[in-house]
């Protein structure tokens, strides 16, 4: 574990993140959500590259190929009390990877729609944290908006209606002054809303260290739909036929309905949604343990397998840690990565999750 | 507390960047207005130096050459100096070996040749100059400032520099890495204080009057990291 890595920070993090009341039993951050099943297909290449269980792929006995139970959580980013699903958000994906031959075993990949995150320290993403906490926010003036034109910057968007807080303006503060931030500031503030959970291309940002026949490689994954990525048109009118929309609570009305396999109707696609796993492979040169910078689009990327998401299914009191790692994939040196393993084990604790399966010390 | 502004003024505000009047007075005065407070050095073309093995594979070129007779006669000459030299282009392809691919392509008042080859740019067009340096001496025939490379073969360490120049830059990958490239053009260190964020549509508009056709991003690939050899020995055509 990285030096400045402190359980205490990590604790201090969570309470820095909860929002002052909202509901104990909710996650501070990620707190509206819906999980899934679902089973993944290890390519015929993967297990070259890391000999984790799920990795492998095998056949059994019949001649049927083994594939590997997922247990799925896919969230808005948002910690506040409502939910807003029609409003800008990162989205999330989390998930567990069971092993159908040892039910003790498991391990959790955690990925999110943003590409990087906002820091590469825990102490600067305390301090992201507290400048980009969620303030009282009004419509630019109309001169506001017009000197900002005269100088060629676009004007803020407005709030949405209803909306008095957002972290937005603070973020930027913060990412004025420290050029690290400012990607993934810019990424987030313009990310949008997807149409679905399932489709959207999700990235696990860290650096993982995946030991195969191969040797050792430093990775990231990401998630594609095999679908595509869809954002949501908020003007686009429903196709006839569709079921009322609520904007505040669509997304997992849509994953359910989406999995539901028959009775979605006409304008939903009643099969099994799947994802891409993919595999991007750094090289010397790379910066392994900072998160908040993405490496160039033209590494090797890796096709390391197929997951189908087939039920939606009650996840809200699972503890997803990326700390959960199993034979074959390590922890990069990343002190973000190694905060959150704390970071998590703590709020599953304050908010009643039930306990990961986390082996201590990983 | 100021009175809040009337709905009609912020309508009408917002509704500005549409108006064809408020584009042209952007494009006419506020944009040649901060060009005046704030000229951006021109960015180099080409893909950046790095050390890592995928960026020095699948590179790609954007030459844009403008062209000496633009008229529908001075494109069909090029067309055919083209397709007269595809046995020189296919011997440039077959030896130089670290050729992905390559075309020419007549747009707008300019021939471009559009290409992906594998390791140092001047290496790739030295090499080709060696292969293929008639069929360059026909290219410049046929664009501006041309007359005075040629022969290519004679004159290659100043046909390096003009392809380079006329390479377009590659708007970097990750939007916000503009500053750091603009401040490295003036002189600054990777240290120099950052920008205001929301100045970055700014910095953008203002980099396109100096680098006014770019190549967005550098590119994206089906088979990264994977060089021209690499992939013809694994498809069994060998070299
Ligand atoms: C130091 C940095 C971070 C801190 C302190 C932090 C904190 C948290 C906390 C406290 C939770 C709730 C956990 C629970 O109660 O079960 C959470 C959930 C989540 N975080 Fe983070 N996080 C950090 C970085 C990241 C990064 C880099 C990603 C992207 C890969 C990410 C993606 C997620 C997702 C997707 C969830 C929802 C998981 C679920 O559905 O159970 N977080 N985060």
């Amino acid at each position: 574990m990285p030096d400045n890595a402190t359980p205490s920070l990590a604790k201090r993090l969570v309470c820095a993140l909860k929002i002052e009341g909202t509901l104990k039993e909710k996650r501070p951050v990620h707190a509206f959500g819906w999980g899934a099943k679902g089973e993944f297909l290890p390519s015929a290449v993967a297990k070259n590259y890391c000999r984790a269980f799920h990795f492998n792929l095998a056949r059994r006995d019949d001649g049927s190929l083994v594939t590997y139970p997922v247990t799925l959580r896919f969230s808005n980013g948002s910690g506040e009390a409502k939910q807003r699903d029609s409003w800008s958000d990162v989205r999330g994906m989390a998930a567990r990877f069971h092993d159908p031959q040892d039910d003790t075993r498991a391990t959790d990949l955690i990925a999110m729609t943003l590409p990087e995150f906002f820091n590469a320290t825990p102490e600067g993403f305390a301090a992201f944290a507290q400048a980009a906490k969620s303030a009282p926010c009004r419509a630019q003036t109309p001169w506001e908006k017009l000197r900002d034109m005269l100088h060629l910057i676009q004007p803020m968007p407005d709030p949405y209606p209803g909306q008095t807080r957002r972290p937005d303006e603070g973020a930027i503060r913060y990412a004025d002054k420290d050029a690290r931030a400012q990607l993934a500031v810019l990424q987030a503030a313009t990310i949008g809303v997807p149409q679905s959970y399932l489709q959207a291309s999700y990235h696990a940002v860290h650096t993982f260290r995946v030991t195969g026949f191969g040797g050792t490689n430093n990775v990231r994954f990401e998630w594609r739909p095999v679908d595509g990525v869809r954002p949501h048109d908020p003007d686009l009118t429903p196709e006839p036929g569709s079921p009322p929309v609520d904007p505040d609570d669509f997304l997992v009305p849509d994953l359910k309905n989406r999995l539901k396999n028959s009775a979605a109707g006409p304008h939903v696609r009643s099969r099994p949604m799947r994802f891409s796993l993919m595999m991007t492979i750094g090289e010397t040169g790379d910066d392994f343990n900072d998160p908040s910078r993405p490496w160039p689009p033209r590494r090797k990327r890796v096709f390391m397998g197929m997951l189908t998401v087939n039920e939606a299914c009650d996840t809200e009191k699972v503890s997803f840690n990326p700390g959960l790692l199993t034979d074959g994939v390590a922890a990069s040196d990343d002190a973000i990565l190694w905060t959150r393993i704390e970071a998590y084990r703590y709020s599953s604790e304050q908010r009643g999750g039930t306990p990961c399966p986390f082996a201590e010390g990983q | 507390m100021s009175k809040p502004a009337p709905d009609w003024l912020a309508a009408f505000v917002d509704s500005l960047p549409t108006r064809k009047w408020f584009q042209f007075l952007s494009n006419w005065v506020v944009v040649p207005y901060w060009h005046w407070r704030d000229p951006k050095p021109v960015l180099e073309g080409g893909p950046r130096p790095a050390p890592q093995p995928s960026e020095n594979l699948q590179r790609m070129m954007n030459l844009v050459m403008p062209l000496r007779d633009p008229s529908p006669i001075g494109r069909a000459r090029a067309a055919i100096v083209i397709a007269q030299n595809t046995d020189e282009i296919f011997a440039g392809l077959d030896n130089v070996g670290t050729v992905h691919n390559a075309r020419f392509v007549l747009i707008g008042d300019y021939l471009c040749m559009l290409s992906v080859y594998d390791g140092d740019f001047s290496n790739y067009i030295r090499d080709f100059i060696v292969a293929i340096g008639s069929v360059f001496d026909a290219v410049m025939d046929l664009v501006v400032g041309g007359d005075a490379l040629k022969p290519t073969a004679r004159n290659v360490e100043k046909f390096i520099d003009w392809v380079h120049d006329h390479d377009l830059f590659q708007v970097p990958d990750f939007p916000t890495d503009l500053f750091a490239l603009q401040d490295a053009a003036k002189g600054l260190g990777p240290d120099a204080p950052p920008h205001p964020l929301r100045s970055l549509s700014r910095e953008m508009i203002l980099q396109f009057v100096a680098n006014p056709n770019v190549s967005l991003g550098g590119g994206y690939r089906a088979y990264p990291g994977k060089s021209a050899a690499q992939l013809r020995q694994n498809l069994g055509v060998g070299w």
